[in-house]
């Protein structure tokens, strides 16, 4: 099992863009009001990615490895 | 006034245009001899020999550099014009000469650029001649040369365009000689130039404007030749970097000349690198070390006498609440550039400032407390959420070790409000977080939520490190300890608040539900007492979550394992929270959420990781004795196995199974004695009739539950696709169990009492058996062999192997089970309550300190309390308060109970934190408790003293019915809570203890506690609180050996320890607690006399452990 184990990096990678792609499709409605304020300018979005995606430190790396690979994954057997 | 005559028809505009100067291409002639260079060189008024005897020179030179043509005689014409035109003999008087005119050149007019400009690139091009060679002399002359250099740094490109680079101002030229200077002079002369005020102050002062190269030159030339230069002392540095810099460079995070298309970093990110730099490189000078949560000025060693500790707490030391309005720090340079920059719209300045706070963790409650102006009021705006980010990104800063960036624990704890403020920054407040949380916005509500979930994580880091075992002045961290959950508490919302916000998140918003369901378990594992006060019942939860889960609309796999977080988010929620109805179905709910559960094991997707549900399931099983509560038996493993395998063979015929399967489940649950009793009937039929002897096997009873079903089905609505499912799901779990360990003939006895009931036509079934040699190939399982019957002599070797299993340390056990003194005496609590309200007396324990005070030592003290408690009566009997009555009367009784009684001796502890806890259930009139205690008071004016009020009560009432409904068993285990609250507060000398152990009507009270934690559903907080209150009793003296003479305490605990399921988490941790309480009973009894008393049995063995 160990063998075919993506490197943590990847992971991080992979779970932050589920996370991202989850954000997105929960606060969508949310999202287009922050988007159309008057405030909204210059590095607004890109402050808002990064305020969305701060979100994957909850998780430890184990669990962002269990979300992301583990439903691909055939389990083992003993 | 009169209009002003032009001069002429075309006047206006002639007189505004410059004069164009047309350059034609200047001639040149040959150089043969020095004599002829020194002429063409020689100075001339008219520009066009001027430019000939240049133009001549220059190519001159180009042709000495071609290193392919023949020089001929040049190099010697060359050599010979320059010995020619050296200053004659060196003289001082020429050097100073020329000095002079450099000086009197770039002091000139402001704008005759032509003349200063030409000057500073002459300098520029001679400090860095030859690789610095005579920057040093330059340096000595630098009267001369740095004459007027901040004023020519201010001499800017004006105009609307951008400045031409091939005509570069004279500001530009003045930066790039000064860059020049820092890059070859000695540090020595680095150092004086940086302590010019006037030149470091005009170096940025306009740097906004600059053009992109230059801003690029500039920053990179202070980083290589300031910031980075190890040679460079400290201080020289700090002159350079001082705030009015620091804020200037932050300036150009809003630069606007940069050039869309230019390659490399943009000059914000080149800004924000030097700023990252400067302020969070210690050798940079302007970071200085801090000592983390202690502020400046106060000594976190400062010897306070034990004795002024003791009596007055963290009020002994006096910085403890002085720094709730202001904070002094070390690094004052950072303090005051830090509120020049705007973290809620840029994510680099947000990324600089906690950048900053992490190597200078004294400026975190700092900001806050200075920068007032902007609030965490939610909002859905950029600005909000670039705020809310921000703040997320401070609360997930760590802890500085020790809290002090030392090596060990200071002596004393630091600020409460310091601490606080870095885990919950001022800003997020409970009014602000509050209204976040129930914002109909989801986005602003899932922000908040994010931000609890860290704060309260690292809440539970700084308790832990409050608790530490290497403090010295434990009691004042304790305290201290408390006052942060207090404050923490002040400050966030409430848990009804975080339920609510929970409540209304929509049913598909995983990510949301996630977040706000690791809230809710984080604050029953780092604040219990407030999360159980608010008796919120997660059944409803984990019902939508398991339904969800079990319905399997989620496509993604990841969404499932997403929302497999959440689940067993509420199932730790579940353990926490007493009386969790595993098998009672809803109505909204076909099946029991148990069998919920178990569904959604079956069902998950191929691969998803289960263990901590699988773990969960286990634990039920076994609690609830499905399965036999034996280490080595796998558990459901069998059950689920047969499920899953089933589900990949035929998924069409698990189906029909689950609501057959429930029944049995439900049933087994409920009465788990019977169907243990239907095995050995079994087990003696076979004795019986064919000699089997099948003493001692093993089997689940969830099997006989089964077998007992199994006639039923027929008569069912799809009777008979659920019994055609049964035939080929019970060999299979049969096998399955006889694989892990049950006994097979017994199994076979059962299968074949099965067989009539199930549509076997053919008899196949019956002919095959129970399937020998069955593999788990879907679950992992520990190692067994199938057993032979055992003999009942197991026990004793059951007994061996308990004495060797680990057992807690004596600091870890302390940690564990020692709970501070709830009667501890604040004899400042007699003045205290006068100029309290009456909600302010009952609600926030002023009362109960007066109360405490009567089982002081000291007569006279008691004697106060007494007088004092009939006082407080009197004043609540005359307010509004509205349970004044009830009030009232159990402070009068208990003042009645006193009387007579305090003279000789304290009150007995029982009855004084009886009266405390009852106060507290009188303050909630939905308490469950809240008629048993008024049923107390009515009944007599005075208290016996001998007994413990309200123990019959409690521990008499029938235990919840097992067939779980409504409220009733949560409303049980909520009074047993109370009672063993009360009672560990009511022991703390051998006279309490002596009320614990006299012989009762139906037994001593610590007979009858012991008894409780034997009942199988009583859940992990409560069994432990009945070890708390065994811990306790080891403290007080003569406690242990009462507890091993009297109760044959050693023996309890080996019952308990060989009970703890080992296999998950929990079961090993409370073996080991149980363990360690065992060695301490054994530590601190009278070892002689148990020794005799146990003759001989007790002492090796149990100090072995």
């Amino acid at each position: 099992m160990a063998s075919s184990q993506k490197p943590d990096q990847e992971i991080a990678a992979e779970f932050t863009s589920y996370y991202l792609q989850r954000a997105t499709t929960e606060f969508a409605e949310d999202l287009d009001k922050v988007r159309a304020a008057d405030d909204f300018k210059n590095d607004a979005l890109q402050m808002l990615v990064s305020a969305l995606q701060q979100g994957t430190a909850l998780f430890s790396p184990e669990e962002q490895r269990r979300i992301v690979t583990d439903a691909a994954r055939p389990e083992s057997k003993p | 006034m009169g209009k002003r005559f032009s001069r002429g028809p075309d006047g206006a505009a002639a007189s505004r245009k410059r004069q164009k100067v047309v350059h034609e291409a200047p001639t040149s002639e040959e150089i043969h001899a020095s004599r002829q260079l020194q002429q063409l060189l020689s100075f001339s008024q008219d520009p066009v020999r001027a430019r000939h005897g240049l133009q001549s020179f220059k190519l001159f030179l180009d042709d000495l550099l071609n290193p392919d043509s023949d020089h001929g005689d040049r190099p010697r014409i060359l050599r010979d014009y320059l010995q020619s035109a050296r200053p004659a003999g060196d003289d001082d008087e020429n050097a100073k000469r020329q000095q002079e005119l450099v000086a009197r050149n770039l002091s000139a007019d402001k704008g005759k650029a032509f003349i200063i400009s030409p000057t500073l690139r002459m300098l520029k091009e001679a400090v860095s001649f030859d690789g610095g060679a005579i920057a040093r002399p330059l340096f000595r002359a630098r009267a001369s040369m740095l004459k007027s250099l901040a004023r020519n740094m201010g001499i800017v490109h004006i105009g609307d365009e951008a400045e031409d680079t091939k005509r570069p101002s004279a500001r530009t030229n003045a930066i790039l000689f000064f860059l020049s200077a820092l890059k070859f002079l000695h540090p020595e002369a680095k150092k004086e130039l940086l302590s010019q005020r006037d030149i470091v102050s005009a170096l940025t002062r306009d740097v906004k404007q600059d053009p992109p190269y230059l801003v690029r030159e500039l920053l990179e030339g202070l980083r290589s030749h300031v910031l980075l230069d190890g040679k460079l002392p400290r201080e020289a540095k700090a002159g350079l970097l001082n705030t009015s810099t620091l804020t200037r460079v932050s300036a150009l995070y809003q630069y606007r000349l940069d050039a869309t298309a230019a390659e490399g970093p943009s000059i914000a990110d080149s800004a924000h690198e030097f700023l990252l730099t400067a302020c969070t490189n210690p050798t940079c000078g302007v970071l200085r070390q801090d000592s983390g949560f202690y502020p400046r000025e106060i000594d976190p060693n400062a010897a306070i006498p034990a004795a002024e500790l003791d009596d007055l707490g963290l009020e002994a030391i006096v910085w403890m609440n002085k720094f709730k309005t202001e904070v002094p720090v070390r690094n004052y340079t950072l303090s005051n550039f830090l509120p020049n920059l705007r973290p809620w719209s840029s994510v680099k300045q947000s990324e600089l400032i906690t950048s900053i706070f992490k190597v200078a963790p004294e400026l975190v409650a700092s900001y806050f407390l200075t920068n007032k102006s902007f609030t965490f009021e939610p909002k859905l705006s950029a600005t909000w959420i670039g705020y809310a980010a921000f703040l997320f990104n401070t609360v997930t800063l760590p802890i500085p070790d020790y809290f002090c960036r030392a090596t060990a624990f200071p002596e004393l704890p630091p600020p409460t409000s310091i601490v606080i403020d870095n885990i919950l920054p001022l800003p997020l407040n409970q009014k602000a977080l509050s209204r976040s949380l129930a914002n109909k916005s989801n986005m602003i509500s899932f922000f908040a939520t994010r931000i609890l979930v860290v704060a309260i994580g690292k809440l539970d880091t700084a308790i832990k490190m409050h608790q530490d075992s290497s403090h010295s002045n434990k009691s004042a961290w304790a305290e201290a300890a408390r006052r942060l959950a207090d404050e923490f508490c002040q400050r966030s919302p409430g848990i009804k608040e975080m339920i609510n916000s929970y409540r209304s998140i929509p049913e598909g918003d995983l990510l949301h539900r996630e977040a706000a369901s690791r809230l809710l378990r984080l604050c029953y594992e780092v604040l219990p007492q407030v999360a159980l006060m608010a008796k919120f019942d997660v059944s409803p939860f984990l019902e939508t979550a398991l339904s969800r889960l079990s319905k399997q609309e989620l496509d993604d796999p990841k969404d499932f394992a997403l929302s497999l977080k959440e689940l067993e988010n509420l199932l730790a929620i579940a353990g926490y929270s007493p009386g969790m109805r595993w098998f009672a179905a809803s109505e909204a709910l076909s099946l029991s959420p148990f069998t919920l559960l178990l569904k959604v094991c079956v069902d998950a997707p191929h691969g998803v990781a289960l263990e901590a549900i699988r773990r969960v399931l286990n634990f039920v099983a076994v609690e609830q004795q499905l399965v036999p509560a034996d280490d080595k038996h796998p558990g459901l493993l069998a059950l689920l196995e047969a499920l899953q395998s089933l589900r990949q063979s035929s998924p069409d015929s698990v189906t029909p199974l689950w609501p057959f399967l429930d029944n049995c489940l439900t049933r087994c649950a409920n009465a788990p004695v019977k169907y243990v009793e239907k095995m050995q009937e079994v087990i003696q039929e076979a004795t019986g009739t064919a000699g089997q002897d099948l003493e001692g096997a093993v089997a689940s009873p969830v099997a006989m539950a089964i077998l007992e079903q199994l006639p039923f089905v027929a008569a069912k609505e799809e009777g008979q696709a659920t019994l055609k499912a049964l035939g080929r799901f019970l060999p299979n779990f049969l096998g399955l169990s006889a694989t892990a360990g049950e006994s097979r003939p017994l199994l076979s006895l059962i299968f074949s009492k099965m067989v009539p009931h199930l549509a076997d036509s053919k008899g196949k079934l019956a002919k095959a058996g129970v399937p020998q040699g069955l593999e788990f190939e879907l679950n992992p399982r520990p190692h067994t062999t199938e057993t032979k019957p055992k003999k009942p002599n197991a026990t004793t070797a059951g007994q061996e192997e308990a004495k060797s299993e680990p057992a807690m340390d004596a600091e870890t056990l302390e940690n564990t089970l020692h709970m501070p003194d709830g009667l501890e005496a604040d004899n400042s609590a007699l003045v205290k309550w006068a100029t309290k309200t009456v909600d302010e007396l009952v609600d926030e324990g002023y009362l109960t300190s007066l109360i405490a005070l009567l089982v002081s030592e000291h007569a006279s003290i008691r004697k106060e309390a007494l007088v004092n408690i009939l006082k407080t009566a009197a004043k609540i009997k005359q307010s509004e308060y509205e349970e004044k009555e009830q009030v009232w009367l159990l402070l009068s009784e208990l003042a009645e109970t006193a009387r007579d009684n305090i003279h000789d001796g304290p009150l007995p502890s029982p009855i004084a934190s009886f009266a405390c806890h009852a106060l507290n259930v009188l303050r909630d009139p939905l308490s469950s408790l809240y008629a048993k205690v008024n049923t107390f008071l009515t009944r007599g004016p005075v208290w016996t003293l001998d007994r413990l009020p309200l123990v019959d009560e409690v521990l008499s009432e029938e235990g919840p019915p097992v067939v779980a409904g409504g409220g009733a068993d949560a409303a049980h285990y909520t009074q047993i809570s109370w009672l063993l609250g009360y009672l560990l507060d009511g022991l703390r000398t051998p006279c309490d203890l002596e009320l614990f152990h006299k012989k009762r009507a139906r037994g001593p009270v610590l007979e009858r506690v012991l008894a409780l934690a034997a009942n199988p559903y009583m859940r992990l907080p409560l069994r432990t609180q009945v070890l708390r209150l065994l811990y306790r009793a080891t403290c007080v003296e003569g406690g242990s050996t009462t507890l091993t003479t009297r109760f044959g305490i050693v023996n309890w605990l080996d019952a308990r320890q060989a009970g703890c399921c080992t296999d998950g988490g929990d079961g090993a941790g409370e073996a080991a607690v149980l363990g360690g309480l065992r060695r301490r009973v054994w530590e601190t009894c009278d070892q002689e006399r148990v020794r005799v008393w146990s003759k001989g049995a007790l002492g090796e063995g149990v100090s072995s452990v």
